[in-house]
C-alpha cells in the first residue's frame, strides 16, 4: 500500500482546549472512580473493533467500560452505566429506543443521526461524532486538487437526502460550480452519470449506496476515466479502487475523539453539540492523477492545507 | 421499500460486514465498504507527456465526430499517416508514406491481439470482427516501439481498444443508408451485473466501393483501350456480416477475466477489368478478372488479470485468430476461356500466450516484464488447369507453422520529479533463425508541469513476411499463395534506427495543447526488388520530418484538433540500380528518387466539433495530402493533391419511456474534389449517408 500515503495529525485548534482542560482534570483526579461507560457496537467487524480498541486505549484508566460487541446482545439493561457510546447506525437506533441514559453516537452519518434523535424525547441527552466530513472540508479538498472554476458533478438519489443547498454553497465558497444531478430512477444510473459527466470537470462521491455500491463502482470509475474526469471519493477504499483522492476519518480517529468527549462528560455530565470528525486524513492515488494529467500535491501537503483552513466542526 | 437491504458489500481481506441493516437510514457502509481495484496499472494509460514515444489518441468523441464509417478512415486523423486503398474494401495504412498494398511495417493490435496476418503480414481491415462502434479509443505510437510491442513495430504501433463489456447496457440498433449502396445495420446489447458484464454486437454492412473515373487520371493521354478498362471500377463491392462479444467476469476484488470472441463473414469483389478481353484487345489475358473473394475470420481471447499486493499486477493472455479466404475465377487466355475455374485458398492462424508482470517498486519506479510465445500457421493452396499449358504444376501449395518467442522488459523511472527515464528492450527468436534485440531509451523532462521535452532512441527489426521469402512465380487471383520453394533465400530482418525530439505543451489559459516532434529514422538492411533474386537485403533509406498536433477548445461547446506533417525521404536505390543490383526505377522522369516521391511532403488533418444546442451537434473534418507517386505503382497511379472535407450533423432524439436515439447525416468529400487513391481507379466522389440509431 505504499503508493498511497496516509498522514494523520492532531487537530489542534479544536482539540487543544479540551485536552488542556482534561489534563487539569486528570491531575486534580476529580473523576468519580465509578464512572462507567457502556460501549455498544453495531457488530463485531473490523471497523467497530478498531473503534473500541482506540476508544478504550485513549480513555483515562479510572473510567470503567463495558463492551457489548454486537447490538443484538444489548437487552436494554444499562448495567448502571453513566453513558452509552453507540458505534454505527444499528447500535444507535436500538440503544436510543431502549435507554434513558445519555447517548454518544459515534461513526454515524449526520443526516441519519438527526433523524434518529428527532424520535427521542427532548429531555434526554445525546450527542454524536459523525462519520461524514463537513462539506466545507470536502470543498477545501477540491480546492487543493482542482483548478478554480471547475464544475463539480454531484450525482445523488432521493433516498440519500443530500443537503443540496448546503453543498452548493460550500462549493461556491471555494469558487466551484455544482452540477446537481438527481438520479431519476434505479435504472437510469448510467444515463444520469453520463449526463453529469458531460458537464463536469470532476465527480464528487456522496454517501449514497444506491449509487456508490461495490457493484456500480467499476462502471462509475470506468465511465469517468473514459472522459478523463476524476472521482473524488469518500474513503481509502475509493482511492484504492481508482478515485483521485479522498478526505476521511478512520475508526481510530473517531475512537480517539469519542474518548475525549466521554472523558469530558465524566467530568461535566454534559454532552457537547454533535461534532464532525476532528481527526482526519487524506489519501491520494498518484497513478490516477498522472494518467488524468492532473498535477496533485502529496497527501501530506493537502492534509496540512486542510488543517490550516478550518476547524473540526461546521 | 428498503433499498438499502440490497446493498452487497464487496469483501476484501479481513473486513467482513455481517449484519443486515435494520433501518433505511444512510449508514457507515458508505465509508467502510471495500471496492475492487478498477483503475489498475493495465487500465491506466501513460499520459502523453510521460510516454516514451510520440502518441496520437483517437477517442470515442473524435471517432463519432469524424463521421467515419470504416475503421481505416480514422487513421487520417494521425499525423504522418498514409491511408489509401487498393480496392474498395482493401485499405492499407502506412506511416512514412506509401508502400505496396500490404503495408507491413506496423504492429496493429486489437485489445492486445496482434492482427497482422501471414503470409503477407498485413491487416485485412474488411474482415475484422469489430465495427467502428465497438471501438472505445485508438492509440497510435508514431515511431518504433518494438521494445514494448514486439515484432513488426518498426514504423509504429496501432492499438485499438474496444469498449469495455460494462460500457454497453441495454439495447441499441442503428441503420445507415446512403449513396453507393451504403447499407449498414448494427445492433448492440449488453448487461452489467455484480460479477459479470457482457456485451454483444451484430452487424451487417455493405457498400459498392469507389466511384468510377469519368476522365483519364491525371489528365494523361491514354489510349482508348486503356481508358475503357480504367474507367470501369464497378467491381469493388463489399458485403460483411459480423458478430462479436466481450464479457468481463470479476468474481472478487482482485481477479478479472476478460473473455472475447468474434466472427466475420465477408464477401468482396476483387480483381480488375484492365486486362479483360475487350473489343480493342480480344486476345487479352486475364488471370485476375473481377470475382468474389470469400473470407471467414474469427478469434477467441481470454485474459486473466490479477491485482497483487502493492498495486502490482499479473496478466495472462491467450488468443487464437483464424482467417480463411478463398476465391474461384476463370482464366482467359489467347482469346478463349480455359476449362474450369482456377481456385485458391489461404488459411492462416495464430495462437499466442503472453504473461506479463507489472511491479511498482516505488512511487518513482515501475517495471513491466514478461514473456510470450506465438505460433503462426499457414496453409495455402491453388489449382489452375491453365498452368498445364505452360508446363507448370496445376496444383501448388504451401503450408508452414512457425514459432516465435520473446522476452521483454520495460522500466519507467522518475529520477527526479521532473525527469522520467523510460528504458526497455525486447529479445525475440523465431523458427526462421532470426534473433533480434530491440532496445529503447527515452528521457522526458518536464520543464514545468505544463511543458515537457522528450528525446528518445530506439532500434527495431522487421522480420520478412513469408510472402517476401516465398514468391510463387505465377501469382494469379487476388489471394497471395506463397511458393513451396524459397525464392529469396537468406532474407534477414530490416533494421530501423529511430531518433526523435518531442515537445508537449499545455497552455491552460489559452485552452490549447501542442505536441511537436522532430524525427530521423534510418532503415538499414532494407528489402528491395533485385536482379539477383526477387528480393534482397541492402537498401538504405532515411526519413526526416516534423509533426505537430494542436488542440484548442474555443469554449465548452466547440473544439478543434489540427495535425500537420512535413516529411522528406530518400534512399540509395539509384546507386543500387547503377551497380546493376535492381531494376527499380522511379515511375516518372521528374522524380529522382523512388522513395522520396512516394511520400506526401505535407500532410494535414483537422477536426472541428461544435455543439449547436443541447441535442444538435455539428462536426467537420478536413484532410489535405500532398501529391505523391505510390512507391510500387506506375505513373498512371500518380496521386495528385487530395483535399477532402467531411461534415456530420446530428440531432438527439428522445421518445420518452426510456427510448432515445440520434439521427445523423454525414456528407463525405463535401466539396467534391476529385482525387484518386493508391490505384487511380479508386475515386471517391461526394457521398452522403444517414444514420438513425435507437437506444433503450
Amino acid at each position: 500500500m505504499n503508493f498511497i500515503s496516509h498522514y494523520t495529525r492532531f487537530f489542534w485548534q479544536k482539540i487543544l482546549p479540551v485536552l488542556l482542560c482534561l489534563t487539569g482534570l486528570v491531575t486534580s483526579n476529580v473523576y468519580a472512580s465509578d464512572f462507567h461507560i457502556l460501549v455498544v457496537l453495531s457488530n463485531s467487524s473490523t471497523p467497530y473493533q478498531a473503534f473500541a480498541h482506540t476508544f478504550r486505549k485513549e480513555l483515562p484508566e479510572s473510567i470503567k467500560t463495558t463492551l457489548i460487541p454486537r447490538v443484538e446482545l444489548y437487552s436494554g439493561d444499562d448495567l448502571q452505566a453513566d453513558l452509552v457510546v453507540t458505534v454505527g447506525v444499528n447500535a444507535t437506533e436500538v440503544v436510543l429506543a431502549k435507554t434513558s441514559l445519555p447517548v454518544l453516537a459515534a461513526m454515524i452519518p449526520s443526516n441519519t443521526y438527526e433523524e434518529l434523535v428527532a424520535k427521542r424525547p427532548k429531555s434526554r441527552q445525546n450527542s454524536a461524532i459523525y462519520l461524514d466530513q463537513p462539506w466545507a472540508r470536502q470543498a477545501a479538498l477540491l480546492h487543493a486538487v482542482l483548478p478554480e472554476h471547475s464544475r463539480i458533478g454531484v450525482l445523488h438519489s432521493p433516498d440519500s437526502r443530500l443537503p443540496v443547498q448546503t453543498l452548493r454553497s460550500a462549493l461556491s465558497a471555494q469558487g466551484f460550480t455544482m452540477v446537481d444531478q438527481p438520479l431519476h430512477d434505479q435504472n437510469s444510473l448510467f444515463t444520469d452519470l453520463e449526463q453529469v459527466l458531460t458537464s463536469s470537470n470532476a465527480l464528487l462521491a456522496v454517501p449514497d449506496n444506491m449509487i456508490y455500491s461495490s457493484s456500480n463502482i467499476r462502471n462509475i470509475l470506468l465511465s469517468s476515466y473514459r472522459r478523463s474526469i476524476p472521482l473524488i471519493g469518500l474513503s481509502y477504499g475509493y482511492v484504492r479502487a481508482g478515485a483521485l483522492c479522498a478526505v476521511f476519518s478512520t475508526p481510530d480517529h473517531i475512537g480517539k475523539q469519542a474518548s475525549t468527549m466521554s472523558a469530558s462528560f465524566a467530568q461535566t455530565r454534559k454532552l457537547p453539540e454533535p461534532q464532525f470528525p476532528a481527526y482526519f486524513t487524506v489519501a491520494v492515488n498518484p497513478e490516477v492523477a498522472r494518467t488524468l494529467n492532473t498535477s496533485i500535491k502529496s497527501a501530506e501537503e493537502i492534509l496540512s492545507q486542510l488543517e490550516k483552513l478550518q476547524g473540526g466542526t461546521q | 421499500m428498503n433499498k438499502y437491504h440490497s446493498v452487497k458489500a464487496s469483501v476484501f481481506f479481513c473486513i467482513v460486514f455481517n449484519s443486515a441493516y435494520a433501518a433505511d437510514y444512510a449508514n457507515e457502509m458508505d465509508y467502510f465498504q471495500e471496492f475492487p481495484v478498477v483503475l489498475s496499472a493495465s487500465r491506466l494509460s501513460q499520459p502523453l507527456s510521460e510516454a516514451p514515444n510520440a502518441m496520437t489518441v483517437i477517442d470515442r468523441k473524435m471517432i463519432v465526430a469524424s463521421g467515419a464509417r470504416t475503421i481505416a478512415e480514422l487513421f487520417r486523423l494521425v499525423p504522418g499517416m498514409y491511408v489509401s486503398y487498393y480496392k474498395g474494401s482493401q485499405p492499407f495504412i502506412a506511416y512514412h508514406g506509401s508502400t505496396d498494398q500490404y503495408a507491413r511495417r506496423m504492429q496493429v493490435m486489437v485489445d492486445g491481439r496482434s492482427i497482422y496476418m501471414p503470409p503477407a503480414s498485413t491487416v485485412d481491415w474488411a474482415s475484422l470482427p469489430i465495427t467502428v462502434s465497438d471501438i472505445e479509443r485508438i492509440e497510435v505510437i508514431r515511431g518504433p516501439a518494438a521494445a514494448s510491442h514486439g515484432a513488426n513495430s518498426t514504423q509504429g504501433v496501432i492499438s485499438i481498444k474496444t469498449r469495455d463489456a460494462g460500457m454497453t447496457a441495454g439495447k441499441s440498433i442503428s441503420f445507415t443508408r446512403g449513396e453507393k449502396g451504403i447499407n449498414d445495420t448494427t445492433a448492440h446489447f449488453g448487461r452489467r451485473g455484480d460479477k459479470l458484464d457482457y456485451r454483444m454486437t451484430l452487424t451487417y454492412s455493405a457498400d459498392n466501393g469507389f466511384d468510377n473515373l469519368t476522365t483519364p487520371p491525371n489528365g494523361m493521354p491514354i489510349t482508348q483501350r486503356k481508358a475503357v478498362d480504367l474507367l470501369n471500377n464497378s467491381n469493388d463491392n463489399n458485403r460483411m456480416q459480423l458478430a462479436n462479444f466481450r464479457a468481463d467476469y470479476h468474481p472478487n476484488s482482485v481477479d478479472r477475466f476478460d473473455i472475447q470472441g468474434g466472427f466475420n463473414h465477408d464477401i468482396q469483389t476483387v480483381g480488375w477489368s484492365d486486362k479483360n478481353p475487350n473489343p480493342a484487345q480480344p486476345r487479352n489475358t486475364n488471370a485476375n478478372p473481377p470475382h468474389d473473394q470469400f473470407t471467414n475470420s474469427g478469434f477467441m481471447q481470454f485474459e486473466w488479470i490479477r491485482i497483487l499486493e502493492d498495486n502490482a499486477e499479473l496478466s495472462l493472455r491467450y488468443y487464437h485468430i483464424r482467417q480463411d479466404q478463398h476465391e474461384a475465377f476463370p482464366i482467359y487466355l489467347g482469346g478463349m476461356y480455359l476449362p474450369g475455374p482456377a481456385t485458391q485458398s489461404v488459411k492462416s492462424g495464430r495462437d499466442e500466450i503472453e504473461l506479463q508482470h507489472t511491479v511498482p517498486f516505488s512511487v518513482t519506479n515501475r517495471l513491466v516484464y514478461g514473456a510470450a510465445w506465438r505460433q503462426d500457421k499457414i496453409n495455402a493452396r491453388g489449382y489452375a488447369q491453365a498452368f498445364a499449358l505452360i508446363r507448370m504444376p496445376t496444383s501448388y501449395s504451401y503450408s508452414s507453422s512457425t514459432d516465435e518467442y520473446r522476452l521483454f522488459a520495460h522500466d519507467e523511472w522518475r529520477i527526479t520529479p521532473n525527469l522520467l527515464l523510460n528504458a526497455g528492450g525486447m529479445w525475440e527468436r523465431d523458427s526462421f533463425g532470426n534473433k533480434n534485440t530491440s532496445p529503447r531509451v527515452a528521457l522526458n523532462f518536464h520543464l514545468t508541469p505544463q511543458h515537457t521535452l522528450r528525446t528518445g532512441v530506439s532500434v527495431a527489426y522487421r522480420t520478412p513476411a513469408i510472402g517476401e521469402t516465398r514468391l510463387y512465380p505465377l501469382q494469379i487471383g487476388a489471394l497471395f499463395v506463397p511458393g513451396s520453394i524459397v525464392s529469396s533465400p537468406g532474407l534477414t530482418p530490416e533494421r530501423l534506427l529511430s531518433r526523435e525530439i518531442g515537445y508537449l505543451g499545455e497552455f491552460p489559459d489559452l485552452s490549447t495543447s501542442v505536441d511537436l516532434r522532430l524525427f530521423s529514422d534510418q532503415v538499414s538492411n532494407g528489402i528491395y526488388a533485385s536482379t539477383i533474386q526477387p528480393l534482397i537485403n541492402g537498401m538504405s533509406a532515411y526519413y526526416q520530418g516534423m509533426e505537430a498536433t494542436l488542440k484548442h477548445e474555443f469554449n465548452e461547446k466547440s473544439e478543434l484538433t489540427l495535425n500537420l506533417t512535413h516529411e522528406l525521404a530518400n534512399c540509395d536505390i539509384a546507386a543500387l540500380k547503377k551497380a546493376g543490383l535492381t531494376t527499380t526505377t522511379p515511375a516518372s522522369p521528374w522524380i529522382a528518387d523512388v522513395l522520396s516521391g512516394s511520400i506526401p511532403r505535407n500532410n494535414a488533418s483537422l477536426l472541428y466539433t461544435q455543439r449547436l444546442s443541447h441535442d444538435i451537434s455539428f462536426s467537420s473534418a478536413f484532410y489535405y495530402q500532398d501529391s505523391l507517386q505510390p512507391y510500387d505503382r506506375g505513373s498512371l497511379d500518380y496521386q495528385p493533391i487530395q483535399r477532402r472535407m467531411d461534415v456530420r450533423i446530428a440531432k438527439g432524439l428522445n421518445f420518452g419511456g426510456g427510448i432515445n436515439g440520434e439521427m445523423a447525416l454525414v456528407v463525405q468529400n463535401l466539396l467534391n474534389k476529385k482525387s484518386t487513391e493508391y490505384v487511380a481507379q479508386n475515386v471517391y466522389n461526394r457521398r452522403s449517408f444517414a444514420t438513425l440509431s435507437l437506444n433503450w
